[in-house]
């Protein structure tokens, strides 16, 4: 069922994965197309994870609502889900992030019931 | 004195150590407007040589070494560039009654800062001006200054602010960079934009408390340090923190970096788009 959600990421123009992970760092479930998901990458989730949510705290205390991280190449979204639980995409620089974030706005709820 | 200057051509607001405006004004020639708490001022500036120095706080009026003796008592100015035409700056001349070949202070940028330098003030002060202690309030907004926007809160760090100012390194920033700057805080949504390296604040346009602000901002740095090595993405162009109250937003910008804090209705695609033909700009050797 989960997959199914995150598939309505991956269909979407060059978006090249959908994570939904724990802030330890386990993949509770993930689709991708054309892009590998290792340790690497993992190590690099859990540091945006811990990190952005800490650097959110030094704002009075703020919670984090979305990080992003942009390269020439591609960019990494990442949005807390609940608690734990955060759900990271993947695209091309050419994918249209306003069509993302909103998709990730929309299935939310969906999500947090699947968890 | 001051409401007599001509206007010229405002390049922007912005906050810096006093130093930093004699080392980035080698090509200038117009005015500086200065605010510091509820007083304002001016230098008037030639191609990098300060001819006038002129603050006033109420009744007190300050001119030459007093008057730059208490610039120079500021960590950091709020100050506006504002470049004069050949008759603007005549007419500036005029107005200051500056003989063209006789400055009222000369080369004063080398004195050093905690040198006293002789005080010319003009009336005597009935009360002691606040040389060092920082303004409870925000300084009043001048109607030319950009509309006021919503200040993110952020956490004071422990350390001090240091009472004696720092003295910048050489011209790191040219004219069009501090343009390019200006443009992008006159952005709907900017509430205030940040040059700086791993030492220090170089330049910042807007009403936030930088330290707090470049805290926060060398913490994302250090995040992109320790994703970057293991991600094969191409270059970085920025990293957006998004919290309740607006975003954060770090990126690259020459050899030093940008922070620019917005509110959360900014336009992201508008930003992304702006930092990204920065760097293509850099990338194609540009001089910007």
């Amino acid at each position: 069922m989960l997959k199914q959600i995150l598939n309505k990421f991956l269909i979407l123009n060059d978006v090249q994965a959908a994570i939904v992970i724990q802030e330890n760092g386990e993949i509770i479930e993930s689709m991708k197309s054309g892009i590998v998901i290792n340790e690497g990458l993992q190590e690099v989730l859990s540091t945006i994870m811990l990190d952005s949510k800490k650097t959110a705290a030094q704002f009075g205390n703020a919670s984090l609502s979305m990080f992003f991280v942009e390269f020439s190449d591609y960019f990494l979204i990442l949005g807390p889900v609940m608690e734990e639980f955060y759900l990271a995409i993947i695209a091309k620089n050419t994918a249209n992030i306003g069509q993302i974030t909103y998709e990730m706005k929309k299935n939310q709820d969906a999500i947090v019931s699947l968890l | 004195m001051i409401d007599q200057l001509p206007e010229g051509k405002s390049i922007g607001w912005m906050q810096a150590p006093p130093q930093w405006i004699f080392s980035h004004t080698v090509r200038f020639v117009g005015v500086v407007h200065v605010v510091i708490q509820d007083g304002e001022g001016f230098i008037l500036i030639k191609k990098g040589k300060p001819l006038i120095y002129y603050f006033k706080h109420g009744r007190i009026e300050l001119r030459g070494h007093a008057a730059l003796d208490y610039f120079n008592s500021q960590p950091t100015i709020e100050f506006n560039l504002c470049k004069y035409t050949p008759e603007e700056f005549s007419q500036a001349l005029k107005i200051c009654n500056v003989e063209k070949t006789g400055p009222e202070t000369p080369d004063m940028r080398r004195k050093a800062p905690d040198e006293p330098a002789q005080a010319e003030v003009v009336e005597k002060p009935t009360e002691q001006l606040p040389v060092i202690s920082r303004p409870e309030q925000p300084p009043p907004v001048l109607p030319e200054r950009p509309e006021p926007v919503r200040q993110i809160p952020v956490t004071k760090p422990a350390a001090s602010v240091p009472k004696r100012i720092l003295i910048p390194q050489p011209a790191v920033l040219e004219e069009p960079d501090i343009k390019i700057i200006g443009q992008i805080k006159k952005l709907n949504g900017i509430v205030a934009i940040s040059v700086f390296n791993d030492d220090r604040n170089i330049l910042l346009m807007g009403d936030v408390e930088i330290e707090p602000l470049l805290k926060i901002a060398r913490t994302m740095l250090a995040t992109t340090n320790k994703i970057t090595p293991h991600l094969d993405w191409g270059s970085l162009v920025h990293m957006t923190l998004q919290i309740p109250e607006g975003n954060v937003i770090i990126a690259p910008y020459h050899e030093n970096h940008l922070c620019i804090l917005t509110t959360r209705t900014i336009n992201i695609g508008h930003i992304r788009r702006i930092l990204r033909d920065l760097q293509q700009d850099r990338s194609q050797g540009v001089i910007l």
